[in-house]
Order: structure tokens, then sequence, then C-alpha cells
């Protein structure tokens, strides 16, 4: 909006013959024509128009890539200066291709069903679209290259999006609360706190939601960054003595999304800022989402306000997927990659890499550029050759007898060698029996090994415990919990 | 496989196609050269899935057959052996033998079936172009090549056939460097692609002064046959974008500039600018130009030229590593520098179609 830039006597200047031209703009351009001369004036702003002059948002369009190029590299402080100077808009400009910009946002007019308001915005965009703007028909299923050029000024991979999302058991819950979140039916999820392992997709999530909000309006002040780019970030406005500059950037956003929110433990001023931060987002309900990679009572040196009010919201575990959703996962990427391989092989490399995601992928990636070059080559055989160093890898990942017995006595506050007595007594014989259990589960040691180290006892003794442990798991909460507490906790270690 | 050679032929061969390989591959077999030998002598072939390159060596074969070899472990062995004549043989299970006087060394390969063919032209448009052109067109607008890798289309040269013209520009959206030239192909094969950096860089080294290149050109693939030398690499896929628009018209001063002496006061000039301001600046008068950089916390250099020049007094400002770039470029004498006021980008022209646009930089003060 103008404010109080005495009315409308001033435009019919120079420049004219864009009755589309707001008011806004107008000022803008003037004082632009004085950043800069004459001849690049004329060549790279003539044309140039604001994209909702309703908005201060400084989104400007211009007719072509080598127009947006050119003003990208040279002329982004004079135009921001232009804004600030002309019209006392403050925003960090963005320049656009007409004719992209409709198809910039194209998920917000089809996604849902409009509100009474939003049917005015359409009205208003569908006008400007007939008068000057190039209608493109927005093509849902293909990101427009200007949009995944935004995407990628904003540090989100346009690959990670809900389309490419594989959902399993391990990560429904999620994924179900990430889409509430990105199609903004979930106020109440503030703020969302997503933890899981590394390699299993907390990124992919929040990247999606963060496209997502974006393509419902493509204005919108989406900040996605890392928590240590946020400390770095900190730093500098320290340094430079600019804190306000810093704080408003991060506190009047429309979403603030943060990757790997462990990094900031230990930083303690960098806490303090994110606490202040993080309290004026939730005040004025802007949606946060935190990604991190345990619990947030478990993040090492984080202050416990901090904690308390990572859980204010909705906290989700993203978990390994299991096997089905591996296969799906792999599939998936087959298809995109456009390589082709035979069953028994996806299961395989399926069947090795269990614990990750990310590794899941390296594991195909190999696999599918070994069978590109000499595809009569490819058998089982083969596939464990290429995959040797990273399955060694997956195995030494698992808990050693040791490791859980040590974990199931201080959980019951035994003695370790309590583990491998003789004494039956049933405060000490039924963790025991747990430990057992977990060594079952998650080492590949056989049942009289298992015996061996629970001081030399027989097969049977474990495959009791083993029966016992699983039936009180469905009958007992006390145990379930129990069990997966400490499952969790072993998994994790590793 | 067995084969007598010249220590330096070998290593000259092995030299030209080793570049392609990357430190860090994703499959051991592209580390390799692809080693063939056949009555005529070697074929030295190496490539990363994006640019292959392939090449001869003189040598003496009594036995033909192919493997493949790592191939900068091979260049290391080959430039410390003792003696100029090299014996290598490879037995079945792709083990090299290498002899040459008192040293033997075993080195283990991999089979020559693994190795990925590089693609095939049968169908494609084939232009005849002189290497010294090409050669020439390459080293005056590669420097200019974009390596800002989100906008990828910008980082190869674009090449136009087009009415009787080769043009080749690249750009990065402070500069940009473009050259004509005349060239002869039929009508039907008009057309224009991006060729990417790093087949661009192989091309300088391949390319000679002496003799034709043959060009091809597939659906998304490109050739260059020199000699017995070929590069084959994929294109950059995407639209280059209108970089006419760039190029500004009329200039209101245009002066003319010993290239040489040009190029020669803004490198002294310039070890004085900063790298934090990173210009120099030219300031015009009557009949003199002179170049100055100065960093307050470093000092100053001021050197002036002598020129014909009768227009207004002004001043601009460039980056001097973008100013001597083309100038290194050139072989002209002379240089048209036309500029049109300090805020406007400045034109870079030689009596030849060539022509670059250089952005000028903001002086404060």
């Amino acid at each position: 909006m103008t404010k109080e830039k005495e009315g409308g006597q001033e435009n019919d200047n120079e420049n004219h013959g864009d009755q589309n031209n707001s008011q806004t703009w107008n000022l803008v351009r003037e004082k632009l024509s004085e950043y800069i001369s004459g001849d690049a004036f004329s060549r790279w702003f003539k044309n140039a128009e604001l994209v909702d002059p309703e908005q201060q948002d400084g989104l400007v369009a211009v007719q072509s890539d080598m127009h947006q190029i050119w003003i990208e590299t040279n002329y982004m402080d004079e135009l921001r200066a232009a804004f600030a100077e002309g019209a006392g808009i403050h925003c960090s400009p963005q320049i656009v291709v007409k004719g992209d910009v409709e198809a910039d946002l194209p998920k917000a007019v089809v996604g849902k069903i409009p509100l009474q308001e939003d049917n005015q915005k359409i009205a208003v965009r569908g006008a400007r679209a007939n008068s000057s703007v190039k209608v493109v028909t927005p093509n849902l299923e293909e990101k427009t290259q200007a949009f995944q050029r935004k995407l990628k000024r904003l540090g989100i991979n346009p690959d990670f999006d809900f389309e490419s999302f594989v959902v399993g058991d391990n990560s429904q819950f999620a994924h179900a609360a990430c889409s509430a979140v990105a199609h903004q039916e979930g106020r109440s999820f503030n703020p969302l706190f997503i933890h899981g392992r590394a390699g299993l997709g907390k990124t992919h999530l929040m990247s999606a939601v963060a496209q997502q909000l974006l393509a419902n309006d493509p204005k919108a002040k989406v900040v996605f960054l890392t928590a240590e780019h946020f400390a770095n970030e900190f730093i500098e406005a320290v340094r430079k003595g600019n804190l306000d500059a810093f704080r408003k950037a991060y506190r009047h956003v429309d979403a603030m999304l943060i990757d790997d929110i462990q990094f900031i433990a230990g930083k303690e001023r960098t806490q303090d800022e994110f606490f202040h931060t993080f309290n004026a987002l939730l005040n004025s309900q802007t949606q946060v989402i935190l990604t991190c990679d345990c619990p947030a009572p478990e993040i090492q040196t984080l202050e416990p306000r901090l904690i308390s009010r990572f859980e204010s919201g909705l906290t989700v575990e993203l978990q390994p997927p299991g096997f089905e959703t591996r296969v799906a996962i792999l599939r998936r990427k087959m298809e995109q990659w456009k390589v082709e391989l035979e069953n028994n092989i996806v299961v395989h490399i399926a069947n090795q890499i269990k614990s990750n995601v990310r590794r899941l992928e390296g594991a195909l990636t190999r696999v599918a550029s070994y069978s590109f070059l000499s595809p009569e080559n490819m058998s089982i055989e083969k596939v464990d050759e290429l995959l040797g160093d990273l399955v060694r890898d997956e195995n030494t990942h698992l808990v050693t007898i040791e490791q859980i017995q040590k974990a199931v006595a201080d959980y019951y506050n035994l003695n370790l060698s309590d583990m491998s007595s003789r004494r039956r007594p049933a405060s000490i014989a039924f963790p025991r029996q747990i430990a057992m259990y977990l060594a079952r589960k998650l080492t590949k040691l056989s049942l009289v090994d298992i015996g061996d180290g629970f001081g030399k006892r027989d097969h049977g003794t474990v495959i009791h415990a083993c029966k016992k442990v699983k039936s009180d798991i469905e009958t007992d909460p006390e145990v379930r919990g129990a069990v997966e507490k400490l499952n969790a906790a072993l998994e994790r270690r590793n | 496989m067995k084969f007598r050679i010249a220590k330096e032929a070998f290593l000259d061969g092995l030299q030209q196609v080793q570049h392609v390989v990357s430190s860090r591959t994703t499959l051991p077999i592209l580390s390799n050269v692809l080693i063939e030998a056949s009555e005529e002598g070697l074929r030295l072939t190496t490539t990363d899935l994006d640019v292959g390159v392939s090449g001869t060596a003189q040598a003496e074969v009594s036995k033909t057959g192919a493997t493949t070899l790592p191939v900068k472990r091979l260049v290391n062995i080959i430039r410390e052996l003792p003696s100029a004549e090299i014996e290598v043989s490879v037995d079945g299970k792709n083990v090299a033998s290498i002899k040459s006087g008192p040293s033997f060394f075993k080195i283990i390969g991999l089979p020559d079936g693994e190795f990925p063919p590089l693609a095939g032209f049968s169908e494609a448009k084939e232009y005849k172009i002189p290497q010294a052109i090409f050669r020439n067109a390459l080293k005056k607008t590669s420097y200019a090549i974009s390596t800002d890798e989100t906008r990828y289309v910008l980082n190869g040269i674009f090449s136009s056939f087009k009415e009787g013209k080769l043009t080749l520009v690249a750009t990065d959206g402070r500069r940009l460097a473009m050259v004509d030239h005349e060239l002869e192909f039929p009508s039907s094969h008009e057309t224009d692609f991006i060729i990417p950096s790093k087949a661009v860089q192989e091309l300088q080294r391949l390319l000679g002064t002496e003799g034709d290149m043959i060009l091809k050109l597939s659906d998304n693939q490109v050739c260059f046959e020199i000699g017995s030398s070929i590069i084959v690499s994929k294109l950059i896929e995407g639209n280059y974008p209108n970089y006419r628009q760039v190029i500004p018209g009329d200039s209101k001063e245009r002066l003319t500039l010993s290239r040489e002496q040009l190029l020669e006061t803004t490198r002294r000039v310039s070890l004085l600018s900063s790298e934090k301001s990173n210009s120099v600046k030219l300031t015009f008068g009557p009949n003199q130009v002179d170049v100055m950089a100065n960093s307050p916390d470093i000092g100053e250099a001021n050197e002036s030229l002598d020129v014909k020049y009768e227009g207004k007094e002004f001043s601009i400002a460039f980056n001097p590593e973008f100013l001597m770039a083309p100038l290194k470029s050139l072989e002209e004498d002379e240089v048209h520098l036309d500029l049109i006021d300090e805020m406007s980008p400045g034109v870079l022209r030689t009596e030849d179609a060539f022509l670059y646009v250089l952005m000028p930089m903001r002086v404060t003060s």
C-alpha cells in the first residue's frame, strides 16, 4: 500500500503505457531510474511489473530468463534500495519470469476448496492473467523451473516432496502430521517436532512441508535452515552488532523450519536467542517445525525450558523402515532413475541394508550403475561384492550381548554379574529373560551362544525366556514399555 | 595382450585422456583407462559417463587384446620408468606386467567388458570446422562460462549454427563473451546446443592449429573427432537465455587501445586492488586514460595510458580479472572499448567478430 505518499498525482510521468502498474511500482521504478542509467533501466526494467501490487513482498515479474539472470546478478541491491526509498517497503525482492508466475502457484488454486476470500483472490489473479501475464495452464505434475529455482534459493531440495516420500508403518504418523501442517489443518500441531535417526527422512518430510506451504501461497515467507546455520547467522549478527535485523528476519515469517536442532546444544547464547525467537513465533501462532536426531529430552546440554517447549506441540518419531517399505522405496527409486533390476536382487538389497534409507539409496546407486554398465554380469554374488563395505558397516552396528546386559541391568538397577549368575529370584530372573529376548532379537547369535553369554545356560533356557517375554509383552503393558524403551535405547546407540 | 612402446608416446597418449577421470568415482571401472591393442597400435579411452575421451598411441603390438588399468597410477609409473622403452603384457586375468630396463611392475586391472562404451553417432548431423577456428573461438569465450550450478544452462558454451555462421557464447550474468565465424554447412543443419564446461576443457586440450575437426550431433550427445582422437559428451539440456538482450545498443564513447598495454597496465595496477573492493577504476580525460586502484589499508596504484580520446571526462570501474580475461585470450594488437556512462556495461570489440560485455562495478564515493 502506498501510504500517505500524496495520493495519485504523480503517476502519468514518463513511465506509461502499462495500466497494470500499481502506484507502488511507479514509485519504485522512479527511484530505480535514479540508481541505474537510462539504457540499463529501459533494457531490464521497462516491462517489469509487480506480481501482486497488493502485497509488499517485492515479487517482480520480468519478461525473460535473461532479464531474471541479469537483474539477479547485477541489480538486486539497487532494487532493494528502490523498494525501501521509493515506496517505504523493506523486503528482499525476488525476480520471476512472466508466465512462470501463474505456474509458480499451481497447487494454491486447485488443491483445496476455496473459501470466500480465496475466491476473490482467484478472481483477481484470473483478471490479471487475462490482461497482461501470459496464462499458463498450471502443470501439477512438473514443477516449473522458476519454482525449482526458488526452492533452491531457499535451500530446499525440490526432489523432497510428499509425492516422493514412501510411507510405511514406520513413518505413517509423521507423514500424516506433516501433511496436516502443510495443508494448514493442524494449527494445534505447533511446534511439530520430528525425531529419528540419520537417513530416515526427517529433512525430506520437512522439505515437503516447506514446498507445500510455498505452493499454497508462493508469497509465504518460509524460513528453512539448519540449526547450525541459525547459530552462524546469530554469531555473525552479534559480531556485526545488527541483532535487530536478525530478529526481524526470523520473527516476522509465516513458517519457520529448522533442521537438526540438536546442533544448538551447548551453545548458550544461541539457545537463549532461539528461545526468544521460538516464543515470539509461537505467540504469533506461526508454524514451527523442528527435526532432531533424538527425542528432545535426550539432547545433551539443552536447557530444560527449551525441552519443555519442544514438547509442547506434537512430537512424532520416524522409525527405520520395515522390509516392505524398504522394497517399496527401492522400487520408487528405480522408477525414478528408470533402471530395472531382477526382483530377487531388489529383495536382496532390502534384506541387507536395514538401518537407513540414505544408505539404501546408496546401495541401489551402486547396483544400478553396475547393472547399467554390464547387465549380463548381474547376480546376487555380485551385489554382495558391490555392497561389501556397506553391509559390513550395517553389521558392526549390531549390539553385543554385553551391551544388552549392561542396558538391562542399568534399567532394573541390578549388577552386571547378576545377568550371568546362578541366582534365580524373580527380580533377577525376569530381567535376565528380557535380556535374552533382546539378545535374540538384536544380535545374530545362535541360541547356544546366547546361553553361553548368560553364564553357560542351556539353549532351552533361552527359548523359554524368549517365549515368556514375548507372551508377557502381549499381556503386560509394563513389560511392553520396558522392552520398547530398552530396544530403542540399544538401537539408537548404533 | 602384449606390446612394446616408447615411454614418451605412452605418456603422451595417457595424458591426453587422463583428465576426464575424476579422483572420486562411484564405480572403480571409471578410474581406469581402456587400452585396446590392435595391429595399428593402441587406443586409449576414459570416461566419467558425461564426457568420454579417446586417443591413440603408436606401439609395436605382438599380441592384440584389451584391458583396463587404473589410469592415475599407470601415468605415475610410466613417468618414473628409467628406460625409454617399455614392454607391457597382460594376462587373462587382467594383470599387467610392465617392464622397462631393470624395473618391473605388476598392476591389477579390470576386464574391458565392464568399461562403458562411448555413444555411437551413426545417424548424426556432421559439421566440418577448421581446428584453428574452433580452438580460437573456445579460447575467446570459455573463461566467461558460469560456475553457478543453480543456473546449469549457463555452465557451458552456447553454440549456434545459423545463417552460415558459427556463433559461440558464454556468460555468467556479469559478463558475456561472444564470437562469430563464417562457416559453410547445409542449411538443413541449422541448430544450436550447449556444450558443457568439462567437454570444453577437453576440447581445448586436444584441438590443434591445423587441419579440420568433425563435429557430430545427435539428440543429446555431441562428438568431436580431432585427428585420431575423439571426445564424446552429453549436451546440457534446456534453453539458453536470449543473450542478445544483454548487448547494449549505441555507445557514446569509443576508445581504441593497445591490447597489450591495457593488459599490462591493468595487471600492474590490480596488484593494489583489495580483495574487498576488487576493482580498477578507469578515468578518461583528453587523450589519456588513468587506470587506478586503491584500498584504504594497503595503498594505491596509478598508471596512465596515452590514447586518442576527445569525449567527455568520466570514470568507470571494472573487476580487473574480468577485464583482463578477454585481453589475455585475444591476439589482435588493438581493441575497441565502447562505453555509455559509468553505470552501463562496457563493450570490448575487435575488428574480428568478437564482442565482450562487461558490467561495471559500483564505485562508492
